[in-house]
């Protein structure tokens, strides 16, 4: 066989220059009514057809070219033998050429201008040609040559609403379409056993050119208007599997089942469905089931969704398809993850499209996968990209995080994944709370949640001993910062409760966390002081649950302080100190006091600085005389130890300003006592 | 001058082999007189007939012989004479033999190609269909091809100089391309498309036309393998003809 890409086009051309001169010269003869020759060139423009020399593409283009010009010849006969009524001669002489591709591309012709002059029997002619093109047992020109069967009786099929009654009914179109495609299929089947081992894919190439060849039949099954749904399902469907089956062929079976699945109406798949199914269980081996059931998902998808009264209330889409699903995975035992994971998440589309109130699904969907995952863990290696884009699918469609948390299986998924990939979903879930500006407001969701993003609170076993890129760290567990503010309830009760999952959480993310993590949480925690405050009348236990944040608040500060944020300490003490002054209580007049002795304890102790100590002695004056509520007990020493710390400053002018600063603790500095 | 006339319908056989050649054997010989000697002096015109022929055998022309049946008229002359021939064609008219059985066999080669062809009849009119199928057995080498010919065999003369010529009248491609084991391959030949003979046994014991269906196989070496089968060709008389003038129905000599 010529191989390279030249010699193919020279005998392409070569092939072509014949076809074009018989075919003139056919035409010719006919023109002049000169059957006999016209036939015989139609002939030598036909033994063009018996070339073994071309390839597929090549053949085609051929194939094309001589097809063309026999509807000449076919249009010649209908005109002159009809009149005449001698077409059943006409049937028997082109049987005498001696050659079998031509003699039956004749065949065919003759035998279609047959049918349409309604001198025999439809079903005998049609059965006739379709069993005499046998002869032909080569794939390439078999193909061909029934593939021109199939499409010359387009029109001549009897179907339903054709109004010809003779002996020739629907099921007898089905049965020839079904016998040429199972012919078909044969050959073409045929083709991958054929040549050396080394060429298979080269081969493997050439059929799948080939493909549609064999589709074709299918499609004009669909066509029919006599298949109902109960032809479909008792007489076409399964002489079609049954081929399927038989025939062994993973590239036949891959396609031909995406084919039904394209050419055939919803309402077939519907009826069908565990038919159809059961035939994609069948161990195959190698055929990837994956593509045509996550096709035949889609779309029956699209067809409840168009539509919900589509789909009968006896058919359990979901219950049928998660159930094959899990059968096909554990069948398949070599089924790589991301073939698994596509599956689930066909399915997981499927529950959010069509049965978006049924979160159940979605979480059963969740749990088939953790049962795979957690059986073999082997299973799920690698899959960690298709794994989050998995588990985006129900993120992006639900946009708000209270349904996430509410499947339980979601958190157990993450499990599988690897530590970056893992922490890319928590940092896309927490940007989905921040961006949809959900509340998550009870203190049970509050924890699930914090466990769900446990990646961004803290570290993990499977995290690379490497430090981060500091910049990312900082913008990630700002996030988490700010996340903290959306972990509130309009309930202070439940705030409280809120509050110390978040601190049981948040601690556990250690030092290098908490400057970010925690200042979030200690401004909550005031802002909950003041809305207790402001309630005071409608609840009576309102100072011990203040004086409780306040201890609360107390403890956070000495972490940070342990850690060694000073400044950071510092700031938020005196802001502290600020809301204890507001809420005016006993205990919180002691704990401000604590906290700006505190306070004070860091200036004195860690700040060395000169600036920052201007800087800070500053800000606790002017915290300080803010204050109003501090007992004359309290105020005075603090004042005092305004004053020294002031006078204590390095240079000279700084303690100026710093001394003038206290000086409007003396003349303005509010206390109790002097009541404003 | 005197001038003879003399009419002679003479039927004979001219039987050329190859160790035989210019033999001619007459089987039918009648003679009429048609004229008196005398004088011809003007055209005129002489009825004659000839009653109750018999035409045993059918007309015949071959590779090395012939059988024909012509009408001579010699006028006889002093010196030379003047002849006339007219050749006649007899046609052998059979009617449908009584028994004619299909004719099936399994044939192969072991652990190469079994296949088992059925051809309809083994008695076909000479307007005739073969119709058949090859089924597929056992297939374990490439073929390429597959085709049906219709080979005649004329044999002339006898003992030790038999002669046996032949003659591939027809070559019809039933299958392109190579089937695989349970494939079913239909056979239709229409006879009518070939120049035909009737099957002729020992003519005069002088010669014979038998013909052979020859099942041919042709793997990608272009080795070839194939199978002979004898078939019987009768003539069968045309629809057209009269009923009266559907001459003698021959005797059924083709067992």
């Amino acid at each position: 066989m010529a191989n390279s890409e030249t010699e193919q086009a020279k005998y392409l051309d070569a092939a072509k220059e014949v076809v074009k001169r018989e075919a003139f010269n056919m035409q010719r003869a006919l023109d002049k009514g000169q059957l006999m020759d016209g036939l015989r060139h139609a002939t030598e423009m036909l033994n063009e057809l018996r070339t073994s020399i071309l390839m597929p593409k090549s053949y085609y283009e051929l194939y094309m070219m001589v097809t063309m010009e026999l509807t000449h010849l076919n249009m010649y006969m209908s005109g002159e033998f009809i009149k005449e009524n001698k077409i059943a001669d006409l049937y028997e002489l082109v049987q005498h050429a001696g050659n079998i591709v031509p003699r039956l591309y004749l065949l065919i012709t003759v035998g279609v201008v047959y049918i349409k002059s309604q001198e025999c029997s439809r079903k005998d002619i049609l059965q006739d040609l379709v069993e005499m093109c046998r002869g032909v047992q080569h794939p390439l020109r078999g193909l061909f040559l029934r593939n021109f069967l199939l499409t010359s009786t387009r029109d001549v099929l009897p179907d339903i609403d054709d109004n010809i009654v003779d002996s020739g009914t629907i099921d007898d179109s089905i049965d020839f379409i079904l016998l040429n495609f199972s012919e078909m299929n044969k050959l073409w089947v045929r083709m991958q056993h054929q040549g050396h081992s080394r060429d298979r894919t080269k081969r493997e190439q050439e059929r799948l050119e080939l493909k549609i060849l064999v589709g074709t039949n299918l499609e004009r099954l669909s066509r029919l208007e006599g298949v109902t749904v109960s032809k479909y399902q008792n007489h076409v469907l399964p002489a079609i599997l049954k081929q399927l089956i038989n025939c062994k062929d993973s590239i036949a079976q891959e396609y031909l089942m995406d084919c039904i699945i394209q050419v055939f109406p919803d309402e077939f798949h519907l009826k069908t469905l565990d038919t159809f199914l059961d035939t994609c269980c069948q161990p195959q081996g190698t055929v990837n089931v994956r593509n045509i059931i996550i096709s035949i998902i889609g779309r029956l998808s699209n067809y409840a969704q168009a539509d919900p009264s589509n789909i009968p209330e006896d058919i359990e889409l979901f219950q049928i398809f998660s159930g094959k699903v899990t059968q096909i995975i554990q069948s398949r035992t070599e089924m790589p993850p991301e073939d698994i994971l596509a599956l689930q998440s066909a399915l997981i589309k499927l529950a959010l499209n069509v049965y978006p109130s049924e979160t159940g699904y979605v979480d059963k969907v969740l749990e088939n996968t953790c049962n795979i995952f957690n059986e073999e863990r082997s299973r799920a290696k690698g899959c960690s990209a298709e794994l989050s884009r998995m588990l985006r699918v129900p993120i992006d469609h639900y946009g708000d995080i209270l349904t996430i948390i509410q499947l339980e299986h979601f958190t157990q998924l993450f499990g599988f994944l690897e530590y970056k990939s893992r922490k890319e979903l928590c940092v896309y879930l927490a940007e989905n709370v921040i961006q949809t500006e959900t509340h998550i407001d009870s203190h049970d969701q509050v924890d699930l949640f914090l466990t769900m993003i446990s990646c961004l609170v803290t570290d993990q076993a499977d995290q690379s001993a490497e430090p981060e890129d500091p910049e990312d760290f900082e913008i990630e567990q700002s996030l988490v910062g700010r996340l903290v503010h959306q972990l509130t309830s309009g309930i202070p009760d439940q705030q409280f409760l809120i509050l110390n999952t978040c601190k049981k959480h948040l601690l556990t993310g250690g030092d290098k966390r908490i400057q970010y993590t925690l200042p979030s949480l200690i401004f909550r925690a005031i802002q909950l002081c003041r809305v207790y405050h402001d309630l005071a009348a409608e609840d009576e236990k309102w100072e011990k649950k203040v004086t409780k944040i306040l201890m609360y608040i107390n403890s956070l500060l000495s972490t940070l302080v342990k850690a060694e944020y000073w400044d950071l300490a510092l700031r938020l003490f005196l802001q502290a100190a600020l809301v204890c002054d507001m809420v005016g209580i006993q205990s919180a007049e002691t704990a401000g006091y604590e906290f700006v002795s505190q306070a004070f304890a860091i200036y004195e102790e860690e700040v060395s600085d000169s600036k920052a100590q201007l800087i800070a002695i500053s800000l606790i004056v002017a915290t300080f005389e803010r204050t109003i509520n501090f007992s004359e007990e309290n105020h005075e020493p603090l004042r005092s130890q305004c004053l020294r710390a002031s006078s204590k400053l390095l240079k000279k002018p700084d303690q100026c300003r710093a001394v003038s600063l206290c000086a409007h603790l003396y003349w303005s500095g509010k206390n109790r006592e002097m009541a404003g | 001058s005197i001038i003879d006339c003399r009419l002679k319908a003479v039927v004979s056989t001219q039987s050329t082999g190859y160790y035989d050649r210019g033999n001619h054997y007459e089987f039918v010989k009648l003679d009429k007189d048609l004229a008196r000697p005398g004088e011809l002096t003007e055209s005129c015109s002489f009825p004659f007939e000839f009653l109750k022929v018999v035409k045993q055998y059918e007309s015949y022309a071959g590779r090395n012989c012939r059988l024909r049946y012509f009408l001579r008229v010699a006028v006889s002359r002093r010196l030379v004479d003047i002849v006339h021939e007219r050749e006649l064609m007899v046609h052998q008219l059979s009617s449908y033999p009584e028994t004619n059985s299909s004719l099936k066999m399994e044939v192969g080669i072991e652990d190469c190609l079994h296949i088992e062809f059925e051809y309809n009849r083994s008695k076909y009119h000479l307007n005739d269909v073969i119709v058949g199928k090859i089924y597929f057995i056992l297939v374990r080498i490439k073929i390429k091809h597959m085709e049906l010919s219709i080979i005649k065999r004329e044999t002339t003369g006898s003992g030790p100089n038999t002669y046996n010529e032949n003659e591939q009248i027809s070559r019809y491609e039933i299958m392109d391309g190579a089937p695989v084991r349970g494939e079913s391959i239909p056979i239709r030949l229409f006879l009518s498309a070939y120049d035909l003979t009737p099957t002729m046994k020992d003519v005069n014991k002088k010669f014979s036309v038998r013909y052979y269906l020859n099942l041919v196989l042709v793997d990608e070496e272009d080795r070839r393998y194939f199978k002979q089968q004898e078939i019987t060709l009768w003539r069968k008389s045309p629809t057209s003809l009269k009923p009266e003038n559907r001459g003698v129905v021959a005797l059924e000599n083709h067992t």
